[in-house]
């Protein structure tokens, strides 16, 4: 698999590159600014592009600007934005049509190399990764008459992990049960939810955003 | 000296009506319009002269006078008295341009002006000489040196036609200056200056009347004296309307016993001083600066046609008065009204500089709140691009070693347990970091930054933001602020089940409200931290309110402007 990287710290981007490189990917492209990034994705057509949200020159919103451009301007380029804060806004606006091969997690989980390379394989094979922070932050939200009393712990869990873009067989290894197991779980939440079922395992990521969202 | 010019004055109509009854073919018409120019210049001459002994303009007056007194001796039956009217029959026109164009102090104001004036004396003197001798006024003339009628008729036609277009000339100097100046705002002024160019337009059609006959001469002729006899007399009233004033200065005396409100003397004193245009300036020795009432800066004129008037008392400047130019004229006045509004002024003064100080103030705090928030990005900079990759990266260097270590697993769970700290490490670093500046903020504006605050919130928040761009660093910082401690206050006091949050642009900034439905009752002072949020609003320019009825939720409203 062929991978782009946008970051501004050396540090972060050779330890990046190494710790892609030993998991055996490509990286095709290494670059510290968005403009060279977009140029980059465009001659490499990477399978997935790595960008810090804050980039040069101002630092706002240029890593950002530059993960949605590439989504929107070369679709089969996956895209996983990195950033050491999560903000549900942001995740809002980078999912805002689609959950289809992009990734938004926190910088910290890079020091899990293990769970991070598995979040980089899914994203660049057309799923998403959300950071549990924020599904965190979604499950959590106060809501008046809120519908997610209805599940019991374990749906809870699998929502979760649902929502952070796992898929029935992620769900199933993490949590040590079987994917029949999963896929039971998953249509009684959908039942409890009143959600249609969706089918695919990265679009119902976005059923689930959108109904926790509210 | 003016008794005497005034008996001289006098003395003029008496000789004329002396001439007019003595003899035979006297027209009394030409000889009262005669008299109609020469008296008013003569007095209007006298007391110019006296007014200011340094100004030419009174001289120059004096001299337009007896000239056309002058030349009406051409009436006489008197042969050498004949010939001096004539030798002065056309040079009162060539002394009017002159009055015209100096007017009001005497100077002409550039090489055109003193070339016009000087062709015009070279025409009305030098060629009257040259068609006299030539036999232009006939035999009875004592400088006529051979009768050449038809070359006497060809210099006149030059002479007059030559003074036509210098006449012209200087309407044109009057009318210019007037659209470079603007309309002078006395009215007097105004009309003079008209009538003065309006005499220059006469004399000149008269000129060229006389030189191809044209029928209707002596009606020319006629009104072209009226009118030139009114400028004076224009001239003379006002400097009356002046005088006038002065005793405008007894009112202004009374009116300011009565101790005007700051605001209502610049009034008083436009009253006083008849200029509708008056600006007043106070000056404020600590700021090395002119303010007005409101404590702005104000710049004193360099402006075309207005003065600053500088006042004084005990010693010190206080105040200037910035009037129309032609105020000048009269310093007493000004003087005058300057030492009766002294106190007024100082008091006006005090206002202004409290005013100025209060508007410095308001400065200082917006800056004091700018250079806080600036330092406070720079923090956050620092630690996210500092201590938390540093970090990020030993962590993940940790983690790849703990991957080469799977045969020694006490090893690797020591590794697990330290990179473990770092995780923690860094999320109390990224909570510090989020403390000392929302990044999310900068980066990505308010609604953005308001959507984790609204999910976080430990009750059901609505939020509705209505920004369709983004606003000033400081605005979107206070507006965010407002919101989040009003939902920790929420939250802490109110009891209540659901809040609103709702930010929207408005005509000249934003609008932010939250709207709680608790119990109301809020402290609006102390510990609520709402006093530290209208500081930082109103700092800003802005305004926050607060609407807390017992029992009624809590209405949180703060309005902030983009200046």
């Amino acid at each position: 698999m062929r991978v782009a990287l946008a970051e501004d710290s050396v540090l972060l981007r050779e330890g990046l590159a190494r710790l892609l490189g030993e998991a055996g990917f490509d990286v095709v492209a290494q670059c510290d600014n968005a403009d060279d990034l977009l140029l980059k994705v465009r001659s490499y057509d990477p399978d997935v592009a790595i960008v810090d949200i804050r980039l040069p020159p101002t630092h706002n919103d240029e890593g950002l600007q530059a993960a949605l451009d590439i989504r929107s301007q070369h679709p089969s380029v996956s895209v996983l934005v990195l950033s050491q804060y999560v903000e549900l806004g942001l995740a809002l606006k980078l999912l805002s049509d689609s959950a289809e091969g992009v990734g938004y997690l926190l910088k910290d989980r890079i020091g899990d190399v293990e769970e991070f390379v598995a979040a980089v394989r899914r994203v660049a094979a057309g799923g998403s990764a959300l950071d549990p922070l924020i599904v965190q932050t979604l499950v959590s939200r106060q809501r008046p008459d809120d519908p997610l009393v209805q599940l019991t712990p374990r749906e809870r869990e699998v929502l979760e992990l649902m929502a952070e873009g796992s898929s029935n067989q992620g769900i199933a290894e993490k949590l040590v049960i079987t994917v029949r197991a999963v896929e039971k779980y998953v249509s009684s939440i959908f039942g409890k939810l009143g959600l249609p079922s969706t089918g695919s395992e990265s679009r119902r990521v976005l059923a689930v955003l959108t109904f926790l969202r509210t | 000296m003016l008794g005497a010019i005034a008996l001289l004055a006098c003395a003029v109509p008496i000789r004329s009506f002396f001439v007019a009854t003595t003899g035979d073919d006297v027209d009394i018409v030409a000889v009262g319009l005669l008299d109609w120019i020469t008296v008013p210049y003569i007095l209007a001459g006298a007391v110019a002269w006296l007014r200011r002994p340094e100004s030419r303009l009174g001289p120059l007056m004096l001299a337009g006078g007896f000239a056309s007194g002058l030349s009406a001796l051409q009436l006489t039956h008197v042969d050498s008295l004949y010939t001096i009217g004539a030798i002065f029959d056309i040079l009162p026109a060539a002394l009017f341009l002159h009055v015209c164009l100096a007017f009001p102090d005497g100077r002409l104001r550039s090489r055109y002006e003193s070339f016009l004036v000087g062709a015009a004396y070279a025409a009305a003197l030098g060629l009257q000489l040259v068609k006299m001798s030539f036999g232009a006024f006939g035999a009875r003339s004592l400088v006529e040196l051979s009768a050449q009628p038809d070359l006497a008729r060809t210099v006149e036609h030059v002479q007059l036609l030559s003074l036509s277009a210098i006449c012209l000339g200087g309407a044109g100097v009057l009318i210019t200056r007037r659209r470079q100046a603007g309309r002078p705002r006395r009215r007097l002024l105004a009309l003079l200056i008209d009538l003065f160019a309006l005499g220059l337009v006469m004399i000149a059609v008269l000129f060229t009347a006389g030189t191809f006959d044209w029928p209707g001469f002596l009606t020319i002729q006629r009104t072209t004296l009226a009118v030139i006899g009114i400028a004076p007399i224009v001239f003379l009233l006002g400097l009356l309307d002046a005088r006038l004033a002065r005793s405008a200065v007894g009112d202004l005396i009374l009116e300011l016993r009565a101790d005007p409100a700051p605001a209502d003397l610049r009034d008083a004193l436009s009253d006083a001083l008849r200029d509708p245009s008056l600006t007043l300036a106070y000056w404020l020795p600590d700021f090395q600066a002119y303010v007005d009432l409101a404590g702005r800066e104000v710049e004193l004129p360099a402006e075309n046609g207005r003065t600053a008037t500088l006042i004084e008392r005990n010693g010190g400047h206080v105040a200037a008065l910035i009037h129309d130019g032609a105020l000048d004229d009269e310093p007493q006045l000004l003087g005058a009204v300057g030492a009766a509004a002294g106190i007024s002024l100082e008091n006006g003064r005090l206002h202004a500089e409290l005013r100025a100080r209060l508007e410095e103030l308001k400065g200082s705090r917006a800056r004091l709140l700018d250079a806080g928030h600036r330092e406070r990005q720079n923090l956050e900079r620092n630690l996210h691009d500092g201590a938390q990759q540093r970090l990020i990266a030993l962590s993940l260097e940790l983690s790849m070693l703990e991957q080469k270590l799977a045969d020694r697993p006490a090893l690797q769970s020591r590794l697990d347990s330290a990179r473990r700290e770092i995780a923690t490490t860094l999320e109390e670093l990224r909570d510090v970091a989020r403390g000392i500046h929302p990044a999310v903020l900068s980066g990505h504006g308010l609604a953005v930054a308001l959507e984790s605050i609204a999910a976080r919130a430990p009750l059901p928040v609505r939020l509705t933001v209505e920004l369709d761009t983004r606003l000033p660093d400081r605005v979107e910082v206070a507006a965010f602020y407002v919101v989040s401690e009003s939902l920790t206050n929420v939250a802490k006091h109110a009891e209540a089940s659901g809040a609103t949050v709702f930010v929207a642009k408005t005509s000249d900034g934003v609008v932010v409200e939250i709207v709680d439905n608790g119990v109301g009752g809020a402290d609006t002072e102390k510990g609520s931290g709402l006093r530290g949020l209208a500081d930082r609003v109103e700092a800003l320019g802005g305004r926050l309110r607060v609407w807390t009825p017992l029992g009624g939720g809590t209405r949180v409203q703060a309005e902030i402007p983009c200046a």
